[in-house]
């Protein structure tokens, strides 16, 4: 229901986001993933409808977003900023500010506060200020304050990027179970893949402000086996050794860069060797890099190689590969 | 030094008095400097506010101008006013010239600049983030504008206090549209003026001590004023 279209956005004559279509459905959580520089925050910003983009238009339930947006638009969406900002005066005051802008009566809003405060944890936090708090608090608060308006969607700009595994957690948790009670689009921009993969419906990558044609690579959904350090664990046709003490339900990611490409098995102290054939080739944005996917044996892999290497192994669609990685290369969530 | 404590003592006999004179002059130079002070700020806050946040062509020069209309020498203002105040004047029909409403016309004048340069820069200097939050979090313009203006109050009550000042201490263009006219022009500058060029030095002195007097109370009210609103 909020969707850009045929947007390019330039900064000082320079194109900073590329987006010939991009969509967040009306329920469900959209991770946008990427490195810092990537566009991320400028399309959330371009989201919450604080900027017009340069060329293109900006949709909300069909309809074009005119350049000078009504409240009424803007009170639908909301952005919580990766360093926020909290206004002078107590956490309390804080978290009213949007409830009394939207001439919301004090039972209510009191009534949503409370609920807000408890779903956060942000209870003995209520009184203080914004100079009496840390870096991560501050980003609970924003977020909390986000959340109290109950809008239809929640952009948030690496929320827990200042907090702790425990407080990321916990803000994820809060997230889902506001979901659960009532329907509502969130979108995220983080650089930590981690949580992107955890939490999210759908991830989708940003690199040099295009959307990525490649999604983050490599990633499982399996079963851990008890036990602790080395494991085997079955991936489709193939078995991925890993080092882990997790048990259960769990994702693997193996960074297309840590993987080694070779036209033959290597000697190596790899526990992972695959041998497969190249499915197909993309040129990163700059031209630098190439991403490879290889068949092996019915489970995808990418590899991420310069140029001069593919060019030097003579990689092409249809040649035979193989892929090695070791088992600390494997990330678990 | 007799000659400075001799008049040191006769400011304070005038004062402790009461003299109807000093606080006559007193009383009218409030009323001049209070009423130019809220006009100029009324319009040069938001003006500074409008040239702070919003793009638009031709932004810079106007900056320039407000910056430029800073130095904007006193007399000048009072002799262009006098043109436009004088009974050949555009202006003249109103009937201000010799009246306390043309000095305040003169106070507006020199103040407004003070007040939208400063506040512009005051503005400039909150956090964008502050602006953008408001808004994302469904504040009006209004409401926005109310937001960053709060987050920039020491700044804000220095601007109020600088036009003030500037109101206060205004001679140039006080004497020639006000004409210094006992009971009816004569300020608090403008007699000080007058009344040391007529060797009295101690009434001089008196004025002037209500003068540094008045511009101290208003720093402390502003003062106290923004202790109240501590972060």
């Amino acid at each position: 229901m909020l969707e850009l279209r045929d947007v390019r956005h330039r900064y000082a004559g320079r194109v900073v986001l590329d987006l010939p279509h991009f969509a967040l459905p009306r329920t469900g959580m959209v991770a946008v993933v990427g490195h810092n520089g990537a566009g991320k925050s400028t399309l959330l910003r371009l989201l919450a409808l604080l900027e017009a983009p340069t060329e293109g238009t900006v949709r909300l339930d069909g309809a074009v977003v005119p350049h000078r947006v009504p409240t009424t638009l803007r009170r639908r969406v909301t952005l919580v900023e990766q360093r926020p900002m909290l206004f002078r005066g107590s956490v309390r005051e804080n978290l009213v500010y949007g409830l009394q802008v939207r001439g919301m009566r004090r039972a209510a809003m009191n009534g949503i506060i409370a609920e807000t405060v408890e779903r956060l944890g942000l209870a003995p936090l209520l009184e203080r200020r914004r100079h009496e708090l840390s870096e991560g608090e501050i980003q609970r608060v924003a977020v909390a304050r986000a959340l109290a308006l109950r809008t239809d969607v929640l952009l948030l700009d690496e929320p827990a990027s200042s907090a702790d595994r425990a407080a990321a957690g916990a803000l994820y948790r809060a997230l889902a179970a506001e979901r659960v009670a009532r329907p509502f689009a969130v979108c995220i921009a983080s650089h930590q893949l981690e949580d992107a993969y955890r939490w999210a419906d759908d991830i989708r990558a940003l690199a040099d402000g295009r959307l990525s044609p490649v999604t983050p690579e490599n990633l499982f959904r399996v079963e851990l086996p008890p036990g602790e350090g080395l494991k085997s664990v079955r991936v489709g046709t193939i078995d991925i050794v890993v080092m882990t003490d997790r048990v259960g339900s769990a994702v693997l990611a193996v960074p297309a860069t840590d993987m080694f490409v070779s036209r033959e098995p290597l000697a190596s102290s790899a526990r992972n060797v695959f041998s497969g054939r190249v499915t197909g080739m993309a040129i990163e944005q700059r031209g630098a890099g190439v991403h490879v996917r290889a068949d092996m044996g019915g489970v995808e892999l990418v590899a991420a190689v310069t140029a001069q290497a593919a060019r030097e192994l003579a990689l092409a669609p249809g040649s035979a590969v193989v892929f090695s990685f070791k088992a600390t290369a494997v990330q678990v969530f | 030094m007799d000659f400075l404590g001799e008049g040191f003592r006769r400011a304070w006999v005038l004062l402790s008095l009461g003299d109807s004179e000093v606080y006559g002059i007193a009383a009218l130079t409030l009323k001049v400097a209070a009423l130019a002070t809220i006009i100029s700020c009324a319009a040069g806050l938001p003006l500074g506010y409008f040239l702070a946040t919003r793009r638009f062509w031709g932004r810079r020069a106007a900056l320039t101008v407000v910056n430029t209309a800073l130095a904007f020498p006193t007399v000048v203002v009072g002799l262009l006013l006098y043109g436009l105040l004088s009974r050949q004047g555009p202006l003249g029909g109103l009937g201000w010239l010799y009246t306390w409403q043309a000095i305040v016309l003169g106070d507006v004048i020199l103040a407004l600049p003070i007040a939208a340069a400063l506040s512009a820069a005051a503005i400039q200097g909150v956090d964008a983030r502050i602006r953008r939050t408001a808004e994302t979090l469904g504040a009006g313009r209004w409401r926005t504008a109310w937001t960053v203006a709060r987050e920039a109050r020491f700044a804000l009550a220095a601007v109020l206090t600088a036009a003030f000042g500037q109101c206060v201490a205004e001679i140039g263009a006080a004497m020639i549209v006000g004409g210094n006219i006992r009971g009816s022009t004569r300020t608090l500058t403008t007699a000080v003026a007058l009344y040391t060029s007529q060797g009295d030095f101690g009434l001089a002195l008196a004025l002037g001590l209500v003068l540094v007097l008045l511009a101290l109370v208003i720093n402390v009210v502003l003062q106290v004023l923004q202790g109240r609103g501590h972060a």
